[in-house]
């Protein structure tokens, strides 16, 4: 356990000697300044006020609270995922690198320990980046209109969580290619096409009637970790609707365990 | 128990390939001794860093065993007590060199204090005269910067048994020997060091016992002197000069290789050859001026060596 968190540690370190990690907490502070502002010269009135038509008098500010809340947290969930798997997908091909492979093999790690680490190293970068952005504007929310939802902190997991389903697949390629290029893409494609298209299949199977395809289709979908739902369920507990459907998130784990296996035995086995 | 015990290793790489298929260590066997330097030499892709990467479980052996410290070296926590130097090491670039030694302390197992580990730094950045340059990004580091470096990486854990891959490469002169002096402390101190290298003159200068490897095999194994001086070539030279009939027949019982005037060049076997000859020449009322034994250098040794069993590979 030591030695796990000892490199999930100094993955940490390296990953914060990237610029891009700083970069995503420059921009999540400046988007908490803005909102701020906006917060401190605005009441909650006329925010109220832009979305009640006169006259009516049921109070919205649970749903402006809401309605914000998805405003910064949908595009956290993209740029965020995205700037992540840009960063960490060199990750494992940077330590694979013939000089540096070497010597951390001769330390006293084992090779699972090694992998776990950087796992959950990347993993404790993301989070915090997430975590930054969240939790601050939870805060923000919460003091302005006085709505303190836990259900909204919850989204910390579910984005980090949809990053790591794919960064176990980032690992696993890393390890079997050394390629950050091929990793980062295969994470793209998952993320931006199989997903999206996945989670229309049932629109797809309804114009095209082809059982092979359907049957294609399914299992794609039942293997791949399901980034598309995990945005999905990432706004649904923004907006106050907690977990509804734990098939993706149970797919996406056992997707992640089987990657992050399948990455650590190929690595336990390999010359370098 | 010897710091190191090789047993008949054999590494293949890329074994069901017919085309691709190196064998990098062919039946292997070796021991050293604790408190000795061991140096192990061959030319390029002889296999030497393979032997040294299965010992430390980076690669793995096709068959055979081997001991580390009295462990099987597919134990991971012995190597707490290893120190390694990669050949072509590099470090994380984002790093400075004081930076370097307290990562790899803590990858390397080290637990001391945070007051004890810097002191420990800065006395190995003393030792391999970089501590001027620990503030500095390794990124900067000239090649030679960066191999003593790597010297004080390897010995940040105070190891007991120390593997160097090619420690001297891209070192200058003063440097090297800087890099021996270091050595023969480490040794003085009871450390077992094992050198990778094919700069043979350095390591007959530091080296208790060498072994030469070639096309994976090891093909000659003992201490400097047994490999240098089996059989020497001693120039002699008397106070006259003399017919080649003197040669011929004087001293037809012996091996002579070359000779002109009163000098002449012979090979002898043992100490009591050598003392027969002088007999021989006094009997013969000739006066030696001099008696200078042409010793062979390890490279010498090293390049008949080898071209040998390159022949022999060839039949
Ligand atoms: N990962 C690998 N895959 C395939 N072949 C390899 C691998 N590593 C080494 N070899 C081969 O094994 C042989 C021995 O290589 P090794 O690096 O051990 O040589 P060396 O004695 O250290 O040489 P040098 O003096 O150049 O460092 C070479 O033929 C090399 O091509
Ligand atoms: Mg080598």
């Amino acid at each position: 356990m030591k030695n796990i968190l000892l490199t999930a540690q100094l993955t940490l370190r390296e990953a914060l000697s990237r610029k891009i990690f700083i970069a995503f907490g420059g921009i999540s502070t400046f988007i908490l300044l803005i909102f701020a502002l906006l917060f401190i010269f605005l009441n909650p009135e006329e925010f109220t006020g832009m979305v009640k038509s006169p006259g009516e008098t049921i109070d919205f500010t649970k749903e402006i609270a809401y309605g914000l809340k998805l405003l910064v947290v949908a595009p956290l969930f993209g740029l965020g995922i995205f700037l992540s798997i840009f960063s960490a997908s060199s990750f494992i091909p940077n330590m694979l690198e013939k000089g540096n492979i070497d010597l951390l093999l001769s330390k006293p790690l084992s090779r699972h320990q090694l992998i776990i680490g950087k796992f959950l190293g990347g993993l404790a970068v993301v989070a915090l980046n997430i975590a930054y952005a969240v939790i601050g504007f939870w805060i923000l929310v919460g003091l302005k209109f006085g709505v303190w939802d836990a259900d909204f902190l919850l989204t910390i997991f579910s984005i980090t969580f949809a990053f790591a389903s794919l960064y176990s697949l980032i690992i696993l390629i890393g390890i079997i290619t050394r390629s950050s290029i091929l990793a980062m893409m295969l994470s793209y494609i998952i993320f931006f096409i199989l997903s999206p298209v996945l989670n229309m299949r049932d629109s797809i199977n309804a114009v095209v009637d082809s059982s092979f395809l359907k049957g294609i289709l399914d299992i794609l979908y039942y293997i791949l970790p399901k980034i598309t739902e995990l945005g999905n369920l990432t706004t649904e507990l923004c907006i106050g609707e907690g977990i509804n459907q734990w098939q993706p998130i149970l797919t996406s784990f056992l997707f992640m365990i089987l990657t992050l296996y399948g990455g650590i035995f190929i690595f336990s086995k390999k010359d370098y | 128990m010897n710091p190191i015990e090789i047993t008949q290793l054999s590494k293949i790489f890329n074994p069901s390939s017919e085309s691709k298929k190196v064998t990098a260590l062919d039946n292997v066997s070796l021991n050293v001794e604790q408190g000795s330097i061991y140096g192990l030499l061959g030319p390029n892709g002889a296999g030497k860093t393979t032997m040294v990467k299965i010992l430390l479980g980076i690669t793995f052996a096709t068959s055979g065993e081997a001991k580390i410290l009295g462990t099987s070296i597919s134990d991971f926590q012995v190597k707490n007590r290893v120190g390694y130097l990669p050949e072509n090491h590099k470090f994380p670039n984002y790093l400075n060199g004081e930076d370097v030694l307290k990562y790899y302390a803590k990858l390397g197992g080290v637990n001391s204090t945070n007051g004890e580990l810097m002191n420990k730094i800065d006395e190995l950045l003393d030792l391999v005269k970089m501590r001027q340059w620990k503030k500095m990004k390794i990124k900067k580091y000239s090649k030679g910067m960066m191999q003593r470096l790597g010297l004080a990486q390897a010995l940040i854990n105070d190891p007991e048994l120390i593997f160097l891959d090619e420690p001297t490469d891209g070192v200058d002169p003063i440097g090297r020997k800087e890099i021996r002096d270091i050595l023969s402390d480490l040794k003085s101190e009871g450390k077992t060091i094992f050198v990778n290298s094919h700069l043979l003159s350095e390591v007959e200068l530091v080296s208790d016992r060498v072994a030469i490897l070639n096309l994976g095999k090891l093909i000659r194994e003992g201490t400097v002197d047994e490999l240098t001086s089996s059989k020497e070539i001693y120039k002699i030279q008397i106070d006259e000069e003399v017919s080649e009939d003197f040669y011929s027949t004087s001293l037809a019982n012996f091996q002579i290789q070359k000779s002109s005037g009163n000098t002449f060049e012979t090979l002898i076997a043992d100490n009591d050859q050598l003392n027969n000859l002088i007999d021989k020449l006094r009997s013969e009322n000739k006066t030696i001026k001099s008696m200078v034994p042409l010793k062979n250098s390890l490279e010498d040794i090293f390049i008949s060596l080898i071209a040998d069993s390159n022949k022999n590979s060839k039949l």
